[in-house]
């Protein structure tokens, strides 16, 4: 069941009805009802790897009050250790055990070793990356002492398996949002009505501008060696802004949906296309899942604080293992290690310009300063976007040489060039209401605030009316579903 | 939770008109390619809404023929009618069950056939239907039995073509519409056949494939099915004569026999006799020389039915 399906929004109004309706201040009666429902949210996927879910479950809930009641250190580590085991195994037998044999076969193979390793038709569940990782960060939250563990088995199945952000994050703390589950939820009004803008807004973005695009993000990928610079240009243009609207759109309708049932999630994007440098973009893009690899992973290396060197190197870890994250696919790889490229050497080369750009006091020039960071910013990131959507390295390369060749200075040609001139206006008419916006938790909270209700609510209808006219004749699902 | 239930209910009441203003305005006056999710065609090809205006003067039939384009350039009234039978083609293009059932809902009480010749072909039983929804949609009136269709198929674009053809119907806008008898190379013959200007199939290389039966669209089927027996109707299904090669693109043909077997009396004319390539102008329909060769091994069929 996708988040911009009628079926969806079906199964959201009657659970939103009765959560609020039935079970309105019986707390541990919602938390149930959340569990069943997002079991039953997820079995419309596949019923099968629920049995994941739950056994990722239990193994935290029990690993979490059992590393708590632990005095010794090296228990607690023995434990904490088999709790990172069994996640980090589920994940990598579904996702990374064909990548690891595949590569395994190939290096044997250059040596001329012969192997009997075959790799399997796995399926990979649903949203596995997104919690493991969040049961993940409870147990080693735990062990740092800065959580103390739930005895509430309901509640904490509710908060691995909420179903708003099941799939797709973001990839939510247990210091935040399980506390969450513990706390009588009331109704407020102006937070249902804040929620479901904020779903408004990323069903906007995931149909008219994320699936518009990835009309034409396919069929130029899919045949890029076809086509001129130009068009391969404008292809990895879309994909940039399909990946961000898809995204960022999915977490909009998550955390729109988590504040019209009384929860509050983390913002997971802060308009990263606004960043004015590859840091700022870091810290604006995927937060969840970024700060997530800055909490559990950098910092554990020892941040920057062992030397410049460790620091480079745990930089090169994170953005590799995020790559990897992704998927099991050297393009992934490439695709960290390319920002990693560019996060080290803003960090080490770059920012010691600054000193001189520093000094530009007029207001005219300062404004052309911050345009061309943003467009500069922007750029590098749509090339790393390249080798993420890319189907190989290869591919990646040889899309990149058609864009470097004398074709870049031709008008583009391909089916639907006209009307993918229209999704270029969208695009350009989204990114003004994003940068008015820019202040906000998303683009449109205080659209029309001052406006009179009847110009509000014209506003409202005419983005349903443009999602309704717009949407294409599929339903899409997220990108990030395959993560 | 009043306050917000009331407003909701407001803001739906208020985007609802909204979104109906706009669809009204922007279909009149905006172009194609920015109503993607908008297809009202009147007087599209095949006749549809001619044949719909000229079924409401029928009344009592020997013969009603039902199925897709293969069915109303396939059956041709005149040959029947010249062997005493009264008929009528309510056949459209790319005709699903879904379609048919709604069509039987409007005029089966009105036609009150005798018999029932059902057109049947492997790929309406694998297509989504949107082409002839679209196409019920905008040329004939649309009741609950349309919004059932909708709700079925479940696609934007037929909600929004269904709005709007909705609200042309009450503005009387398309009451004066006259959909031209003759149509490039189509000529509609009273009855509900379309002919086809004399033109020659030349054979081509076509991929092979494997018949699935849709689940949503053979409960329809059957539903149709349960309908016409319920009235004590006698139906014949019949699979139309295609060139070889479009026939033999299924791989699955005896399960396709199989399965409508199961149904009701069937005949494949893709069996009872070969038709060669001369007697198709494309790659799925009669020319009129092949017309006249099926409708008369039809009536030989019929006649034997009889007796």
């Amino acid at each position: 069941m996708l988040f911009n399906s009628i079926n969806y929004f079906i199964f959201l109004t009657i659970f939103f009805l009765i959560y609020w309706l039935l079970l309105n201040k019986k707390i541990k009666s919602q938390n149930l009802f959340i569990v069943i429902s997002s079991y039953i949210f997820y079995s419309f996927w596949n019923w099968k790897f629920l049995s994941i879910i739950i056994f990722s479950t239990l193994i935290d809930y029990t690993s979490g009050l059992l590393i708590y009641r632990e005095k010794r250190k090296l228990n607690k580590q023995l434990l904490l250790g088999l709790s990172i085991l069994v996640n980090i195994g589920i994940l990598v037998t579904f996702k990374y055990y064909n990548f690891f044999i595949d590569n395994f076969i190939l290096i044997s193979s250059f040596f001329g070793l012969k192997t009997n390793l075959k790799s399997l038709e796995i399926i990979l569940p649903v949203g596995i990356s997104f919690y493991t990782f969040q049961t993940l960060s409870y147990s080693v939250d735990i062990y740092k002492n800065k959580l103390v563990p739930t005895k509430d088995l309901i509640a904490f199945s509710a908060f691995v398996s909420f179903f708003q952000q099941l799939v797709a994050g973001p990839i939510e703390r247990a210091t935040n949002f399980l506390t969450q589950f513990y706390r009588k939820r009331d109704f407020n009004y102006l937070q249902v009505v804040d929620g479901l803008r904020q779903i408004l807004w990323g069903l906007f973005k995931k149909i008219v501008i994320a699936d518009n695009c990835s009309l034409f993000v396919d069929l130029i990928f899919n045949n890029s060696a076809q086509y001129s610079g130009s068009t391969l240009l404008l292809g990895s243009l879309f994909f940039s802004f399909q990946i961000y609207c898809d995204f960022s759109g999915y977490s909009d309708i998550a955390i729109g949906t988590s504040r019209i049932l009384g929860f509050n999630m983390q913002q997971n994007f802060n308009y990263p296309y606004f960043s004015k440098n590859i840091l700022e973009f870091w810290n604006r893009w995927h937060i969840s899942l970024t700060s997530w690899f800055r909490d559990y992973i950098y910092i554990p290396l020892g941040g920057n604080k062992s030397g410049l060197l460790i620091k480079i190197r745990n930089i090169l870890y994170v953005f590799i293992l995020s790559g990897l994250w992704h998927g099991a696919n050297w393009t992934f790889v490439f695709w960290g290690f390319l920002n990693s490229f560019y996060y080290v050497l803003y960090l080490f080369l770059i920012s010691k310009l600054k000193v001189t750009f520093n000094k530009i006091q007029n207001n005219f020039l300062l404004k052309v300063k911050e345009a061309l960071s943003i467009s500069f910013t922007f750029t590098i990131i749509s090339f790393t976007w390249i080798f993420f959507r890319s189907d190989s390295l290869t591919h990646a390369i040889q899309f990149i040489s058609g864009i470097l060749s004398f074709s870049l200075f031709t008008v583009p040609v391909f089916d639907g060039f006209n009307k993918s001139l229209l999704i270029l206006l969208f695009i350009i008419i989204f990114t003004i209401i994003e940068w008015n916006g820019k202040k906000y938790k998303y683009a449109i909270e205080k659209t029309g605030e001052k406006w009179p209700r009847l110009f509000r609510w014209s506003f409202y209808s005419m983005l349903i009316y443009i999602i309704g006219m717009f949407t294409p004749s599929n339903e899409l699902p997220f990108i990030y579903f395959q993560f | 939770m009043r306050k917000l239930t009331f407003r909701l209910l407001l803001f739906i009441l208020f985007s609802f008109s909204i979104y109906v203003v706009n669809l009204f305005f922007w279909a009149q006056f905006s172009s194609s390619i920015l109503k993607p999710n908008l297809n009202f065609i009147i007087g599209n090809f095949g006749h549809l809404n001619t044949r719909l205006k000229e079924v409401k003067q029928y009344k009592n039939v020997d013969i009603l023929f039902l199925g897709t384009s293969r069915a109303y350039r396939g059956f041709d009234p005149r040959i029947f009618s010249n062997q005493g039978y009264k008929t009528f083609n309510l056949g459209s293009s790319a005709q699903t069950p879904i379609q048919t059932k709604v069509l039987l809902q409007r005029y089966l009480n009105r036609l009150n056939p005798k018999i029932i010749i059902y057109e049947v072909y492997p790929s309406t039983f694998e297509f989504e239907g949107y082409e002839s929804s679209l196409d019920l949609i905008s040329n004939d009136k649309n009741d609950f039995n349309s919004l059932k269709m909708i709700f079925k198929l479940n696609n934007i674009k037929l909600y929004n073509t269904f709005i709007y053809s909705f609200t042309r119907e009450l503005f009387k806008l398309d009451e004066r519409y006259h959909e031209p008898i003759k149509k490039n190379n189509d000529y509609y013959i009273n009855g509900g056949f379309v002919e086809k200007k004399m033109a020659y199939y030349k054979s081509n290389f076509i991929e092979k494939k494997i018949i699935k039966f849709n689940k949503v669209l053979l409960k329809s089927f059957e539903e149709i099915i349960i309908e016409i027996q319920k009235r004590n109707i006698p139906l014949i299904l019949v699979y139309a004569p295609l060139p070889f090669n479009s026939y033999e693109r299924y791989s699955n043909n005896d399960y396709f026999d199989f399965m409508m077997k199961s149904y009701s009396k069937y005949y494949n004319f893709n069996k009872i006799k070969p038709y060669n390539d001369s007697l198709f102008y494309d790659s799925e329909h009669l020319n009129q020389n092949g017309v006249k060769k099926f409708n008369f091994n039809l009536l030989k069929v019929l006649n034997t039915e009889d007796k």
